[in-house]
């Protein structure tokens, strides 16, 4: 070949020869503008999901704060009383001195006994004790 | 860039950052879509991969430390960002990165967005036929006349190593422009 020996180092630079579409710059600027204000918004998004979370946190410690005195109120409410108790006892038929005697223990038993003084020195406690109860009538006829 | 630190202060605040944001594109997005270009060689995966480098260069400012200028920091993650893409490009097509680099030079052939002279497309051959490390070094000096020193901190490698790699790889592409 007859051709001089290319010298790549000279004023007449190859260029690379890459080119662009048009107004490619441009409209890369403008979508990455874009693209890093959504990704702004959602930061916004999250402070705004953080002050949700608070508020919803906030309500929830109010609610706990009526909920709990409303709670234990009704609790009380449901303690049985002496006469429910008996107006039950004494409405259910199936009850008897046997089912009774049943859930008392020998200590009931001494208990009562000496409540009602029933012992020998005193023979006529039962009558006594009958003859002061009220219903006297009502355990005759029974 | 004049007064680096007050700039890169204004890209980290929140009432500022939009328009220092924007000055940075103006300044940085076209050297940084050649030197992609440069080295991914098609147009449309130098956009990809500049859309990537951006993204990344604004969700990873606020952990840029100033141990080295703004502008080396955007071009090493271009560059890491535009080797990571060559290497899955190849890798998807199941061919070594020089067999996927032969085939983009082929492309360019056809490419709308390449110039089309003979010796361009001589040129880019003969640079594909360097090392890797070596084509990047003489495309950053010959085609985007980095200075050295820049070069240096981007590649993190020494001015005289890079000036050797450099004086290589012209020996080596004229003896390929004047032997082919």
């Amino acid at each position: 070949m007859d051709m001089k020996p290319f010298k790549l180092i000279n004023k007449n630079k190859i260029k690379s020869g890459f080119k662009v579409p048009e107004n490619y710059f441009e409209q890369l600027e403008a979508k990455m503008m874009e693209q890093i204000q959504v990704k702004n918004e959602t930061k916004i998004v999250s402070i705004f999901y953080r002050k949700q979370l608070w508020i919803s946190a906030i309500a929830a410690v109010f609610l706990l704060a009526i909920a709990i005195p409303v709670y234990f109120n009704m609790a009380n409410k449901n303690n049985l009383d002496t006469t429910t108790i008996e107006m039950y006892l004494s409405q259910q038929q199936g009850i008897n001195i046997t089912e009774l005697s049943k859930h008392l223990t020998d200590e009931d038993i001494v208990a009562l006994e000496k409540n009602l003084s029933l012992n020998e020195s005193n023979p006529d406690a039962v009558e006594d004790y009958l003859s002061e109860s009220e219903n006297l009538d009502y355990y005759i006829n029974e | 860039m004049q007064d680096e630190k007050a700039f890169i202060l204004e890209l980290l605040n929140a009432k500022t950052q939009n328009e220092a944001f924007r000055k940075l594109l103006q300044l940085y997005q076209k050297p940084l879509y050649y030197h992609i270009r440069n080295m991914v060689l098609n147009h449309d995966d130098a956009d990809d991969v500049l859309q990537n480098t951006i993204i990344k260069v604004f969700a990873n400012l606020k952990n840029f430390k100033g141990d080295s200028k703004l502008y080396s920091w955007m071009y090493r993650i271009a560059t890491n960002e535009a080797i990571t893409f060559m290497q899955q490009r190849a890798k998807k097509q199941g061919i070594s990165n020089e067999e996927a680099q032969q085939k983009a030079i082929n492309e360019l052939e056809s490419d709308v967005f390449f110039d089309g002279e003979e010796i361009q497309l001589k040129l880019h051959k003969a640079i594909a036929s360097l090392p890797e490390k070596q084509q990047l070094v003489f495309k950053m000096r010959y085609f985007e006349e980095i200075k050295y020193e820049e070069m240096s901190e981007i590649l993190e490698t020494s001015v005289g190593a890079l000036k050797a790699s450099y004086h290589i790889a012209v020996k080596k592409i004229q003896n390929f422009l004047n032997s082919h």
